[in-house]
């Protein structure tokens, strides 16, 4: 099936000089500490904090709706400290999820009311089902699909889910267009 | 894309008669037949751990018994447990100037759950030498095991020396050559060394005594209110099958279980079709005949409202994934045909099982020792016959039209090369270059209901080119592969 | 489990043993005095998603292909070893239907091409780890109860009794039980149902039982459960389901069958000098045997059917029983796992080029492997 046009409001989204196409209503902390690497579609209503620490995302990843981006923390016997995260490339996360990993890896799929749990690492090629909760500090091996509450592996993803998802946000990314003004 | 979050709208046959999606199916190069997990022979690669990533050798994966030695699971949640450090300061302040002693716990951060309920002791390494728990039985149980390998040793004995005696008549081969160590032996006029397990006669087992006695009721189960929190559930007694614990309180650490890399065979040509990198982080393989890379990608853009017996019109996307051009041809489907094609390919299907059994003269122990030494030929599946209920008829497209190879370098590029392919304006819509859209016909069948699910299918006839250079030609070889292709196109809108 | 065990594991061959159970499949290698892991008979239905048993087959191509999904997690989720080429030991019950067993033989073969299969009947294996060969053996699994007296190594198939007293008859009664006295409760799975019956329910001695027949018991119950469903509501277990949900394998039915006379019906139908032997010899299996207080019933049930005039003639004073060296719920697996580290495997097991020639699986059942026993 071939993906359907979404629409935006031109009016609504910011796009930059490296592709990046980020809505206004979004609340994006810390913006120096934000580092988006181009053709990066963030839409309304998503957080990311980087006044935690630094987020890094690849390219052509797609935040949806309210989804929210928290770097994790760590409790040490004298506080608690923030830990930079890293998103790899062809990320997708879905509408209302959130996500507290240490490290998400490329072609990594994640559905939709995900909760990650803080200190994941998301090892490439990897999908999260919708309304999953992925405990914290689990890792999760490549090629596997997790799903359910507590998250467990439910199955294998096939093989070339890398150019399924390269595939994928590329699309994504083509079909986002400017609502056209009739 | 729907491989990841739609259902299946465009299936494909595999060779074998199974529908998949392309996502899931190889294309062997060497056959050039389409397979799919179901028709392909599995085989473990690699064995590691999930959460630490690990490597382990097969031979130390049996040892640990397929688990990790440094990673623990949960025994409540069965969750990923997470290693915890505490200070401890020195006893009873009497040395106040050395430094806290750094010990570590299992935690689980889901349920909360840590090696300090259940009172195992903190240890003082990250890895821990966390106890194990052995099997009260083991060394009754080993008894026993040793009682019966000899029981049957020695009946074994006894049939071979039957046959032996049987057979004195004929000079055996070995005779002959007298190479044997129990020939050599005989020769020279010692007594042949018997297996040491015959060396002395089978133990008699000791036999279990049965009692009269039972477990006795329990008079608690009456009176004492049950905490459901205490008493542990199914799954938290099977992940431990040895003690299978009736209370929280006796729940250990598990071992966290190996996971393993899969290499794909083709079942008739013993070539691999998917083999991956040894590293457990790595996502590459080695061999990746996918037919995503092979075979063009069928999508379904739009289809007309679909109403019985009234023409519609499909649009639908070929792509193709090679670095060759290819032409691709429809061709009507018909079921008729698939079972036609079904009968003559079983008839070879037989062909190589009747080969199979010919070497069954062999006694059944030498196959024991074949099998480990040489890979034996697979037994090919007997493809099954598609059923796909065809609710729709298609009008198929005299021409044909052609995919211009694939070329990354024209995804960013936007100015819309068309290659100057001279096409047919009324099949082709839409291209730019590896892809292009096309339009068909399809007619729903009159009898159909509303909210009937409407499938159509079509044979898609393309070009391969095969690169692989064998000894006796060095050019690439071109094939006209033949592949199924069904589209789901969902319910009947509406009557005539 | 100790995680290490000596170099001599390596050098041994690896054969898997399994025992596909109706709820629950034992896996593990043979030469292992447990199974490695109990898992639940069921795979994921690929076209919906959801869990689905393997008994629950609509055809036999049905069947084939959970087979081959159910094997293929077996192989490379737990397992973790490719099932070409290497032996498999299967511990079936000797009722175990035709159709399943010539399926999971055709599937090991054609589909995964292991070298040899060994079929051992459950009931003779079991007496594997008590080292004994004369014995009253009643499985009691999920869906039916299975007694079969084992006389010298030989499972006496004439005089098998089987009567649907298992897991699955306790579910349903409590079950019913439950939306009676919990309204608003219907969707109940099976596995909640399990749970229930696992976490709270007991066998209750038998004056209390007979108590409860009464109009108006006086006893006092034991204590109430309240037990969380669904994450956020809660059902009430009342004492009185807690101990009487069980109570369905000691009430005659209408041919006057319960457990206990099921036991004797199968000594009865044994050779006179026997019988004796059998009494004192009775082994319990299964994971239902596993339930608080149920052996202990079983024992005063007995007892009490010897009163009956049926089986005075018995003549039988003492019952005895065995407690194997291992869990209820895998002792027919363990004993398989006896077998298969022996060499039993290459003399009796089936190989594969045999199984093609034949295309069958040899079968008590039929008479082409009879005719020398005859």
């Amino acid at each position: 099936m071939e993906l359907q046009d979404v629409t935006y409001n031109k009016s609504e989204y910011v796009e930059t000089a490296s592709g990046n196409k980020v809505s206004r209503q979004t609340v994006l902390c810390g913006s120096q500490n934000i580092v988006l690497q181009g053709k990066v579609i963030i839409q309304s209503d998503a957080i990311i904090r980087g006044d935690l620490a630094n987020v890094r995302t690849g390219r052509y990843c797609i935040i949806s709706k309210e989804a929210v981006i928290r770097p994790p923390y760590k409790k040490f016997s004298k506080g608690v400290a923030f830990f930079p995260m890293g998103v790899g490339d062809h990320v997708f996360v879905g509408e209302r999820s959130i996500v507290n990993a240490a490290t998400v890896g490329s072609y990594v799929y994640i559905g939709k009311n995900v909760v990650i749990g803080r200190r994941c690492v998301l090892k490439d090629c990897c999908v999260i089902e919708d309304n999953t909760i992925i405990a914290p500090e689990t890792v999760v091996p490549p090629f596997t699909r997790y799903g359910g509450s507590p998250g467990m592996e439910i199955g294998s993803v096939p093989e070339c889910q890398q150019d399924l998802m390269i595939e994928f946000t590329r699309s994504y990314y083509q079909h986002f267009v400017p609502s056209k003004l009739i | 894309m729907s491989y990841i979050v739609q259902p299946d709208v465009v299936k494909y046959a595999c060779t074998c008669g199974i529908l998949k999606p392309i996502s899931n199916l190889y294309f062997c190069r060497h056959c050039l037949e389409i397979r799919c997990s179901f028709c392909v022979c599995h085989e473990a690669d690699s064995h590691y751990c999930g959460k630490c990533a690990e490597n382990l050798p097969s031979s130390e994966a049996r040892l640990k018994k397929n688990r990790c030695g440094n990673c623990f699971d949960c025994p409540s949640c069965h969750q990923q447990l997470t290693t915890r450090a505490a200070n401890v300061g020195p006893k009873n302040g009497e040395d106040t100037k050395a430094t806290p002693r750094k010990v570590f716990y299992l935690l689980c951060l889901l349920c909360r759950w840590s090696s300090r309920d259940v009172g195992i002791p903190d240890q003082s390494a990250v890895s821990g030498g966390w106890p194990e728990r052995e099997n009260v039985y083991a060394n009754r149980l080993q008894e026993i095991q040793d009682m019966y390998k000899g029981i049957v040793l020695s009946d074994k004995q006894q049939k071979l020396e039957k046959d032996k005696k049987k057979q004195r008549r004929y000079m055996s081969f070995t005779d002959r050559t007298g190479i044997t160590a129990s020939m050599l032996r005989k020769r020279v006029g010692l007594p042949d060394v018997p297996h040491p397990l015959l060396k002395s006669k089978p133990k008699e087992p000791t036999k279990a005594i049965a009692t009269e006695d039972v477990e006795p009721f329990l008079e608690d189960l009456l009176t004492q209110p049950v905490n459901l929190s205490l008493i542990t559930t199914m799954e938290q007694r099977l992940v431990q099958p040895e003690l299978q614990p009736t209370t929280v309180d006796k729940l250990f650490p598990i071992h966290k279980h190996l996971s393993v890399k899969r290499s794909q065979r083709c079942r008739s040509c013993e070539h691999n079709v998917s083999k991956p990198e040894y590293n457990p982080n790595s996502i590459k393989f080695k061999i990746q005949l996918f037919a995503y890379y092979h075979i063009p990608e069928v999508r379904l853009i739009t289809v007309e409202p679909l109403r019985a017996g009234k023409v519609s019109e499909l649009l639908i996307k070929f792509i193709n994934p090679t670095q060759h051009q290819t032409t691709v041809t429809i061709l009507p489907y018909k079921v008729q045909d698939d079972l036609t094609l079904e009968e003559c390919k079983s008839e070879i299907a037989q062909q190589p099982e009747e080969k199979q059994s010919i070497p069954v003269a062999s006694s059944q122990p030498s196959s024991l020792i074949h099998s480990s030494l040489s890979r034996q030929p697979s037994i090919t599946i007997k493809p099954r016959s598609v059923t796909v209920p065809i609710a729709a008829s298609i009008e198929v497209p005299n021409n044909t039209f052609i995919l211009p190879p694939r070329d990354d370098a024209a995804e960013y590029d936007d100015s819309g090369d068309t290659h100057n392919i001279q096409d047919d304006p009324k099949l082709v819509v839409w291209r730019k270059s590896n892809k292009a859209v096309i339009r068909l016909k399809i007619i729903p069948e009159s009898d159909s209901k509303i909210g009937d699910e409407v499938v159509v299918g079509f044979i898609m006839q393309h070009v391969y080119v095969n690169t692989i250079t064998t000894v006796d030609n060095k050019e690439p070889q071109k094939y006209e592969h033949k592949i199924k292709v069904f589209l789901k196109l969902g319910g009947l809108v509406g009557n005539e | 489990m100790p995680i290490y065990e000596g170099i001599g594991a390596i050098t041994e061959k690896l054969v898997v043993v399994m025992d596909i159970g109706t709820a629950y499949t034992k896996l593990g290698f043979s030469g292992e005095f447990s199974p490695r892991y109990i898992l639940r008979s069921e795979v994921r239905c690929k076209e919906t998603g959801i869990m689905r048993n393997i008994r629950d087959y609509k055809n036999e191509r049905d069947l084939y292909d959970l087979l081959v999904d159910f094997l293929h997690v077996l192989y490379f989720k737990y397992v973790l070893l490719s099932p070409k080429d290497r032996p498999v030991v299967i511990v079936e019950s000797l009722l175990c239907p035709t159709v399943f067993r010539e399926t999971l033989a055709k599937v090991l073969f054609c589909h995964y091409e292991i070298s040899m299969m060994l079929v051992v009947p459950s009931h003779l294996v079991c007496l594997a780890s008590l080292g004994i060969d004369t014995a009253l053996v009643l499985d009691m699994g999920f869906s039916e109860a299975v007694a079969i007296p084992v006389c010298h190594g030989l499972p006496v198939i004439h005089a098998w009794q089987a009567l649907p007293f298992a897991s699955q008859a306790v579910h349903l009664n409590l079950k019913s039980m439950l939306t009676t006295s919990n309204t608003g409760i219907s969707n109940l799975t099976e596995w909640d149902l399990e749970d229930i019956k696992v976490r709270c329910c007991f066998v209750t001695p038998r004056e209390r039982s007979k108590e409860f027949g009464k109009p108006c018991p006086s006893l006092t119950v034991c204590p109430d459960v309240k037990y969380p469903i669904q994450g956020s509501r809660s059902i009430t277990i009342p004492g009185k389901i807690r101990e009487t949900a069980f109570e369905v394998f000691f009430e005659e039915d209408n041919d006057h069958q319960c457990m206990s006379t099921m036991i004797l019906d199968a000594i009865l139908k044994v050779n006179l000098d026997l019988r004796l032997q059998l009494a004192e010899n009775i082994v319990l299996m299964g994971g239902t045997v596993m339930t608080p207080g149920l052996k202990s019933r079983l024992k005063e049930e007995l007892y009490e059917q010897l009163k009956n005039e049926r089986y005075s003639k018995l003549k039988i004073k003492v019952f005895k029983f065995h407690s194997p060296p291992c869990k209820d719920n895998y002792t027919a697996w363990l004993g398989g796992a006896i077998y298969g580290c022996t060499e039993l495997l290459g003399m009796k097991g089936l190989s594969r080029e045999n199984y093609l020639k034949e295309n069958r699986l040899p079968d008590w059942a039929n008479m082409r492997d009879n005719l020398r026993t005859l």
